[in-house]
């Protein structure tokens, strides 16, 4: 029974297995669904999903399979992804309302019903991916439909609220903000940043610890006479280098930042840690403080003599420079560049140190030629974006030689 | 007796939540509840005991908690005092296991509710060593050679505060359920449950400034449902003019907790 919906939940990346999938049929023969959907779906969820980080992928996952049993009106998870445009909301937010409602000129109060008319008309019609235009549903655009238009009262579908002016949110996936590939937060970094983790005995340290197994075998030689053996301490030997970016596009990110840097100070495990900062690219010098300024810097140089390449280095940046920021030898307005372009300073540290990862808080999915810079960096370093997932396999890149 | 769980008269349910229960109680599962601080995971065991009219037995787990403390423990020290005194029955080892909370509940007489609180705390491995246990009821005490089997498959509750990740192989074994934080309809209808005599502009007044708080963006700590029901009572106690609430927001130490959450709620207060 509903072998398909076993079949799409695994699609969906939902680790269901056979013995969960037959609990749910015993639920079923034992008629503890009753005969609504509802019921079903709240009975599958709690048996076959066990965390609310997935709860979005189950959802979809059921919509598909169950598409036909639901209302009509119902947001198709496609249509959705294609108005998930997070990342245009900063070019938008400025142009698009002045813009959009300038050119616009019919009339002002719109009616709901409608609105809602054309709605349903035009989710049934449409059948690709919409952007700025003026009659399907897609993102900024002044139809009265999708999401970061400029358009005031529609029908917002989707997306993060805009201009908070939508008079109803269809299918508000309610947990997306739950699934574990989102930005994270607070203590799910440190927890993290304990996988950073390489205990050595080798360190110049006192033997501090008492070995008991080396005390038992001693104290038998010794015939039963106590003769204490002690031991080095197992301490984690990583040692980091934490370079953040507190750039503008960065200022949005701060209190992700702010947890990140926490998170770190209080994972107390590590031997060293070092961090500096760097204003959208990293050149000849590295600000101590995070409000880059002027004079309050160390050499770049004087970081690569001092702090030796067996430093992990994490690197936290949009890599949203301008493309003259990253290329051009006076790219960078805020201080002196040593002759070298930006670029080239990412090279020396890559060449420097034997582990290096970047961080992205905004990094764009898979390949984005649109974005240069961040393009470009990626062939430098490995890139992660900074979610749970992300975070958690720049550092097992850390750890792991090659 | 009554088998169906249908909240209690001070603990409101969600209807997902009672069937959770419930289900959970007719396949025979364990039921895993997650959810944000203060949204009454904790509190859900009690209610659960009370409705049913069972035992309740609560084994609250903390870092150092070993899975073998919740089966037996074998008090060999006590034992070797005894024998160096010559105590009667110092040849009875079984005089000596003491059974733990897992233990009490399967050897219970009658069904018992087993609430095991906050699983999360302990040792990455702890909820892979109750496997075998918490799937057939049963564990095997080797020093008597007995083996301990429930006499009534206890209801088992299990919360967690999602600080660590729990094993696939024993969430596979457990029912799940994610306590969603409290609408504001629900939250009217929990604290009038605490405080039934509430005088309405004043419930309304800190709800709305309550929900504003929770909805500031850079709030570190949100406010739970307790913080809100202490604040209420705070309120109440103080006897606070309603309308002083919204702009002067009286007691607000009890709702916010971190220095730098006080911070931004007093940057705010206009829009509260």
């Amino acid at each position: 029974m509903f072998t398909k919906f076993f079949l799409s939940l695994r699609e969906k990346g939902l680790h269901v297995t056979m013995g969960e999938f037959l609990t749910l049929q015993e639920a079923l023969d034992k008629g503890l669904c009753g005969s609504s959907l509802t019921q079903f779906y709240y009975v599958s969820r709690m048996i076959l999903v066990k965390s609310e980080t997935d709860y979005d992928k189950f959802d979809m996952a059921f919509e598909e399979c169950f598409k036909a049993a639901q209302k009509e009106t119902e947001v198709s998870a496609e249509m959705l992804r294609w108005l998930d445009k997070s990342d245009m909301m900063e070019m938008a937010h400025e142009e698009a309302r002045d813009h959009l409602n300038k050119m616009e000129g019919e009339g002002q109060m719109i009616d709901k019903d409608d609105v809602e008319q054309k709605f349903k008309q035009r989710l049934k019609d449409q059948d690709s991916e919409h952007n700025g235009g003026s009659f399907w549903i897609g993102t900024m655009g002044k139809t009265s439909f999708g999401n970061m238009g400029g358009n005031v009262g529609g029908v917002r579908v989707g997306g993060k609220t805009g201009y908070q002016s939508a008079f109803a949110v269809i299918g508000a996936r309610k947990y997306r903000d739950f699934r574990d590939d989102r930005v994270l937060d607070n203590r799910q970094f440190q927890m993290a940043f304990r996988k950073l983790r390489q205990f050595s005995s080798r360190l110049d340290v006192p033997e501090s610890e008492l070995d008991i197994d080396g005390t038992i075998d001693k104290t038998c030689n010794n015939g039963g006479c106590l003769q204490i053996v002690m031991k080095k301490p197992r301490k984690n030997a990583v040692k980091l280098l934490l370079l953040m970016d507190s750039g503008g596009t960065m200022i949005p990110y701060s209190s992700l930042l702010n947890d990140l840097f926490q998170a770190v100070h209080k994972s107390n495990h590590y031997k060293d840690v070092k961090t500096y900062y760097f204003h959208n690219c990293i050149y000849n010098k590295l600000y101590k403080t995070p409000e880059c300024e002027n004079g309050d810097w160390v050499d770049t140089e004087w970081v690569f003599r001092n702090i030796d390449s067996d430093y992990k280095v994490i690197i936290v940046g949009d890599a949203a420079m301008a493309p003259e920021e990253l290329y051009s030898t006076t790219g960078n307005y805020r201080g002196p560049n040593g002759g070298l372009s930006g670029y080239e300073w990412l090279q020396l540290v890559k060449r420097h140190y034997k582990k290096v990862v970047w961080l992205n808080p905004k990094m764009a999915p898979g390949r984005a030629p649109w974005r240069e810079a961040e393009t470009a960096v990626k062939e430098i370093f490995p890139m992660y974006k900074l979610t749970v997932d992300g975070l958690n396999q720049a550092m097992v890149k850390l750890m792991v030689n090659k | 007796m009554n088998t169906n769980f249908q909240g209690t008269a001070e603990y409101v349910a969600s209807e997902q939540l009672m069937a959770s229960v419930n289900i959970a109680i007719a396949l025979k599962k364990p039921l895993l509840v997650k959810g944000e601080p203060g949204t009454g995971k904790t509190m859900l065991a009690e209610a659960v005991a009370k409705a049913l009219g069972k035992k309740l037995i609560i084994w609250n787990i903390k870092s150092t908690t070993k899975a073998q403390e919740g089966l037996y423990v074998y008090d060999t020290i006590q034992r070797l005092y005894d024998g160096q005194f010559g105590e009667e029955g110092v040849d009875d080892i079984a005089k000596y296991i003491k059974l733990g909370k897992l233990g009490e509940a399967f050897d219970s007489d009658e069904q018992v509710v087993l609430l095991i609180d906050e699983i999360d705390k302990a040792d990455l491995e702890f909820p892979n060593d109750l496997l075998w246990e918490l799937d057939q009821m049963e564990f095997y005490i080797n020093e008597t050679k007995r083996t301990v089997k429930a006499k009534h498959r206890p209801i088992v509750i299990i919360t967690s505060n999602a600080e660590k990740e729990l094993p696939d192989a024993f969430l596979r074994r457990c029912i799940f359920h994610y306590i969603d934080f409290p609408s504001k309809e629900q939250m009217e209808e929990i604290v009038k449950v605490h405080f039934p005599e509430v005088e309405e502009n004043l419930l309304k007044q800190a709800m709305d400034v309550f929900y504003n708080i929770r909805a500031i963006r850079d709030i570190r700590k949100k406010p739970s449902t307790s913080e809100l029901i202490d604040w209420v009572n705070a309120l109440q106690i103080g006897g606070i003019p309603t309308d002083k609430i919204r702009a002067t927001l009286p007691f607000v130490g009890v709702v916010v907790k971190k220095d730098e959450d006080l911070e931004v709620v007093r940057q705010n207060a206009g829009q509260l």
